[in-house]
């Protein structure tokens, strides 16, 4: 997860090299360590160290994986061309490498040659069956066919073995929702807040699904964790205000005739209702 | 002792500079040579990395077991330690331990010796090598007096209790080099150097964890978590959180 300080430093690094302030290289390896995808901001940076030989030399041994970042930046931009330009540069420095085989595997799947990428990504796990982000490519690239089952397939062969994995699981988790298979998803946001209970996203989502579920029971476990959610975000989030005054009616319509412990609990949704109210004046 | 003992410029010329630039040539080519032979990367077993990964869950669940309802938790905790086929379940005599899992797979004991061969050999040839040609010899003096107790340390090899302490004998150098060139090596040939010789001793000591083991623990730490739903108390903290926020 990215935190705020972190989110601060890289818009403060981003806006200084927009304007030509220097600390590009900076702005690029903390683009890297957080794992974030401005690829058009990376393709742009990192091709103009690339370009100039004289700080392209300064980098020393980090100017390889300054490559492989503007190699895969410039697939996620479409500019084929930059991408092998880049990965013939890896392949003429480390011939044989499967870090580099791994680029190539992604550049035919940029350009949509399904078969020969998924041919390469075979080829790369026998070499090496725990290769991560082989696994995960080859589930993403049968979500970009639009061949969902074979994604979910996938992912859960995937899981099988790196089961602690949480990327992995919001994947299928999301895909799941998208599927309308909400018990499934369920279950994927259930071990998503096991393995970090203090992220109010999982909360939030947990919640919608359980609630999308229905049921009374399902109803009232979604309350209780729109109210997580709320507490975790401190009473921001617009959506999971609006989650307890949807279960608590949704509840109140399962119970009508049988009230009894509904009376306490009828305070939070007057507090979230107000708490809307304030929100949208 | 007043009088001092003056060292020939020829022992600081033929003992003291040779073994040193010795010794760090022997460290950078044991760096290589371990480089060289460590060479194709083993793919670890799927049933260890899976054992891994099933201990972070577990562990995972054990933590946050208040976060999801009881259903959800009784669910799990039967996935993983049911005494058919959970994954927390290591079945009898399955459980093997490491000395025989060393001898079953090759490759481990392999790796043993190469590590232990890069260390050994060329630490006892050069032992042997500073024996046979130093021995005897006072090779330097530090700049300062050391008690007594020193004299094991500094002295290796000349068994005279006349000298004053701060005389080093070669083989006394010989044993600070091996030690003492740590520093100098991450240097050289960058931080993760494969010569640190203590680091290694202290992986020898370490081998041979039994992932069964831990699969064991983790499973008598899951079987005794109670579950507790934390999520109602949640509705009340949500309130006053909303009560803090509308006023």
């Amino acid at each position: 997860m990215v935190t705020r300080t972190e989110e601060e430093e890289v818009n403060r690094l981003e806006n200084q090299v927009e304007n030509g302030g220097g600390g590009v290289w900076e702005y690029l390896c903390l683009v890297h360590k957080l794992k974030l995808r401005r690829s058009d901001m990376v393709l742009k940076h990192g091709l103009s160290i690339l370009n100039d030989s004289k700080k392209r030399s300064a980098l020393g041994p980090e100017e390889w994986t300054l490559y492989e970042q503007v190699a895969v930046a410039a697939m996620d931009c479409q500019s084929i061309d930059v991408a092998k330009d880049c990965i013939k540069v890896l392949q003429r420095k480390f011939p044989g490498s499967k870090r580099v085989g791994r680029l190539e595997a992604m550049l035919l799947e940029a350009r949509g040659l399904w078969s020969e990428a998924e041919n390469a990504y075979s080829s790369l796990l026998e070499e090496n069956p725990f290769d991560q982000v082989v696994h995960k490519r080859r589930a993403a690239m049968a979500k970009a066919q639009g061949n969902i089952s074979a994604a979910i397939d996938w992912l859960n062969k995937y899981l099988d073995l790196f089961m602690a994995d949480h990327e992995a699981w919001r994947e299928l988790a999301e895909i799941y929702v998208s599927l309308q298979m909400y018990k499934q998803a369920a279950f994927c946001y259930e071990e998503l807040i096991l393995s970090q209970p203090t992220v109010p996203l999982y909360h939030l989502a947990y919640a919608d699904v359980i609630y999308t579920l229905g049921g009374l029971e399902n109803l009232q476990t979604a309350k209780k964790y729109y109210a997580s959610t709320i507490d975790l975000t401190g009473g921001k989030s617009t959506r999971a205000l609006f989650g307890i005054c949807l279960c608590t009616s949704a509840i109140g319509q399962l119970t009508k005739g049988r009230s009894k412990e509904d009376k306490e609990s009828s305070e939070l949704q007057s507090l979230s209702a107000m708490a809307l109210e304030i929100d949208f004046n | 002792m007043a009088e001092d003992l003056v060292l020939d410029t020829a022992i600081r010329d033929w003992v003291l500079i040779p073994l040193s630039v010795v010794m760090v040539l022997i460290g950078v080519l044991r760096y290589f040579v371990s480089k060289l032979m460590k060479g194709s990367s083993q793919v670890p077993d799927p049933k260890i990395v899976k054992e891994g990964q099933v201990i972070i869950r577990a562990r995972n669940l054990r933590a946050g077991a208040n976060y999801i309802p009881a259903k959800s938790f009784r669910a799990r905790k039967a996935y993983y330690s049911n005494e058919e086929n959970g994954l927390l379940h290591v079945p009898k005599g399955q459980a093997q331990n490491p000395q025989a899992q060393m001898f079953s797979d090759p490759n481990m004991a392999m790796d043993m010796m190469k590590k232990n061969l890069s260390m050994i050999i060329p630490q006892t040839l050069t032992f042997a090598w500073v024996n046979f040609f130093f021995s005897g010899f006072v090779a330097a003096k530090i700049p300062f007096p050391l008690t007594q107790r020193f004299r094991a340390m500094l002295q290796n090899g000349i068994d005279l209790s006349t000298v004053d302490v701060s005389y080093v004998s070669s083989r006394s150098w010989y044993f600070l080099n091996l030690f003492g060139l740590r520093g100098l090596f991450s240097l050289i040939l960058g931080e993760e150097n494969a010569t640190d010789d203590t680091q290694r001793m202290m992986q020898m000591s370490g081998f041979g964890m039994d992932p069964s083991k831990t699969l064991g623990a983790e499973k008598d730490g899951l079987d005794i978590v109670q579950h507790e739903w934390a999520l109602p108390k949640f509705e009340q903290r949500a309130e006053a959180v909303l009560r803090k926020l509308v006023k």
